[in-house]
């Protein structure tokens, strides 16, 4: 890991609660900010389709009657290791070093879709319109806003959230409250299995033991 | 990976020139074997034609051609990138060696040249693929050695269709040689092919459910992608063919792209017969349009474990 600063988000699996209102806020903001439009096709026909930055996904785990439904919002994991951005041929795509977001440059991708083949996350959506690549920016025409008050210079998603689910902040502060949450409640990354190192983190459910405690006790 | 039929013609017909210009080379490259009228009007041309349909349909893949150029500019990290530069090296070293031919003498270096950059283009083309770690399919050096020698056949059968176009069966090095040597190289391939897809049914997937969504637990499933609509995400990944396609495009592979041009080959190698190395290159090519479908349709993305469920 490197000094710098990596923005991220973690987010906690506990509270989620599946309204999809990261989603939609996502969408508002930036569809009409620096990254937009985020163009939608045949939106009000039988089989729309649009392009999206952050999905709530929901999975079921465990067999009845000790079943969980987690809801699991996804976007980009902006990884430490991100290998979207070598292999793009223009260079397009590139990780700040000032802050370790990973974005597009929109004005210099030529839509040839290679670095969504090389994301295994599946973070990144071609916009069908405009012919670029498009992935979620952290919302970096957000949090360096000098026109906005401070209190709402943070990702569109974050401030969106009605149970507080999404922490940002630098997760190579050990100060940071994002850093924190990963530290005290085992945040984890996502598919460590390919050696991308996501910035973004999970706060697995503890829930389930508190359950599974409470079943014991009786 | 949803088969790209901009990909599918760029690789067969650039794979195709870049088998030729190899036998051609290879030939020429001691002391001229291939004549050079044949050269001038027939090998080279065909062969940068071919390069540059090939480069043609490669621009159908972008969604910005406009702006194509600057694809030359990551060479240091993108294979991607470094092929965009080796495919108009081989169509400037195609051209110079033309010049070289019709001004009487081609100098051995321009020769090895020529079989540098071919392998090159092959190199970044097949590691374009196998550099993505997790398609656990492609990554691996099959997908290399599959592309080269897929080159190779339709590269060799096309010279030996093009030596019978010129001259008949009086050629020097004599058609049964060129039959012979292309049916080994068929056989090679086939032989390969039946390997990579033995292997890609052995694969154990790194990824699954636990290790994507990190949810601890037994029998993880997903209920809702998240979405009804479509997205690039349910594109782009799956081939969206059902299993008795896949299997049905898996024979005919086999029968056209291998089986079909060595029984014809076999014949051919006793009383060669223009007709059947046409019909040969023909089934071939139309085999290899669908072998290079279906390495495409047969790659697993792990980014489909997160979209399962419409809901």
């Amino acid at each position: 890991m490197s000094a710098n600063k990596q923005l991220a988000l973690v987010i906690d699996l506990n509270v989620c609660v599946g309204c999809h209102a990261c989603v939609t806020s996502c969408k508002e903001w930036n569809t009409s900010g620096s990254a937009g439009p985020l163009t939608d096709l045949n939106a009000y026909g039988a089989s729309p389709s649009g392009t999206f930055f952050n999905r709530v996904q929901t999975y079921e785990a465990g067999s009845f009657p000790n079943t969980q439904t987690v809801h699991f919002p996804k976007s980009c994991l902006h990884c430490e290791e991100p290998p979207c951005v070598p292999v793009c041929p223009t260079g397009a795509s590139y990780k700040r070093k000032e802050d370790g977001i990973v974005l597009v440059d929109y004005d210099k991708c030529i839509g040839c879709s290679y670095c969504s083949w090389a994301c295994p996350y599946g973070a990144r959506e071609l916009d069908e319109e405009r012919q670029v690549m498009t992935k979620c920016t952290l919302c970096v025409d957000r949090i360096y806003s000098e026109t906005l008050p401070e209190s709402e210079r943070k990702p569109a998603c974050v401030l969106a959230c009605p149970t507080s689910a999404r922490i940002f902040g630098d997760v190579h502060d050990p100060e940071s409250a994002a850093s924190k949450a990963i530290e005290e409640r085992g945040g984890y990354a996502l598919m460590p299995e390919w050696e991308t190192q996501p910035a973004n983190h999970y706060l697995p459910r503890s829930i389930m033991e508190t359950i599974d405690a409470a079943r014991n006790d009786k | 990976m949803r088969p790209q039929f901009s990909i599918i013609f760029f690789t067969t017909l650039a794979g195709m020139a870049q088998g030729l210009l190899f036998f051609v080379a290879l030939l020429n490259i001691e002391e001229p074997v291939l004549s050079a009228p044949f050269l001038s009007m027939l090998a080279l041309p065909v062969s940068f034609i071919l390069l540059s349909l090939g480069l043609v349909a490669s621009f159908f893949h972008l969604g910005h051609p406009e702006r194509a150029w600057r694809a030359a500019m990551m060479w240091r990290t993108s294979w991607l990138s470094r092929e965009v530069i080796a495919l108009p090296l081989v169509m400037a070293l195609t051209a110079i060696t033309f010049f070289f031919v019709i001004s009487g003498m081609v100098p051995a270096w321009i020769w090895a040249a020529l079989l540098i950059s071919i392998f090159a283009l092959w190199i970044c083309t097949a590691k374009i693929y196998q550099c993505i770690r997790f398609i656990q399919e492609w990554s691996h050096p099959s997908t290399l050695s599959n592309f080269i020698l897929l080159g190779l056949t339709s590269g060799g059968l096309l010279l030996e269709f093009l030596l019978m176009v010129w001259n008949g069966s009086n050629v020097p090095l004599g058609m049964s040689f060129i039959s012979g040597a292309n049916f080994i190289l068929l056989f090679l391939a086939l032989n390969l092919k039946l390997w990579i897809w033995r292997r890609n049914q052995k694969l154990k997937p790194k990824s699954n459910l636990a290790s994507a969504t990190g949810i601890k637990g037994n029998n993880i499933r997903q209920t809702s992608m998240g979405f009804m609509g479509g997205s690039f995400n349910t594109r782009e990944f799956f081939h969206h063919q059902t299993d008795r396609v896949i299997g049905n495009i898996r024979k005919i592979i086999l029968l056209m792209a291998y089986v079909g041009p060595m029984i014809l080959l076999a014949f051919a190698m006793n009383s060669p017969n223009i007709v059947q190395i046409a019909v040969a290159l023909l089934m071939h090519y139309i085999g290899l349009l669908a072998e290079r479908w279906m390495f495409f349709a047969e790659a697993n993305h792990p980014q489909n474990l997160y979209y399962q469920r419409v809901s």
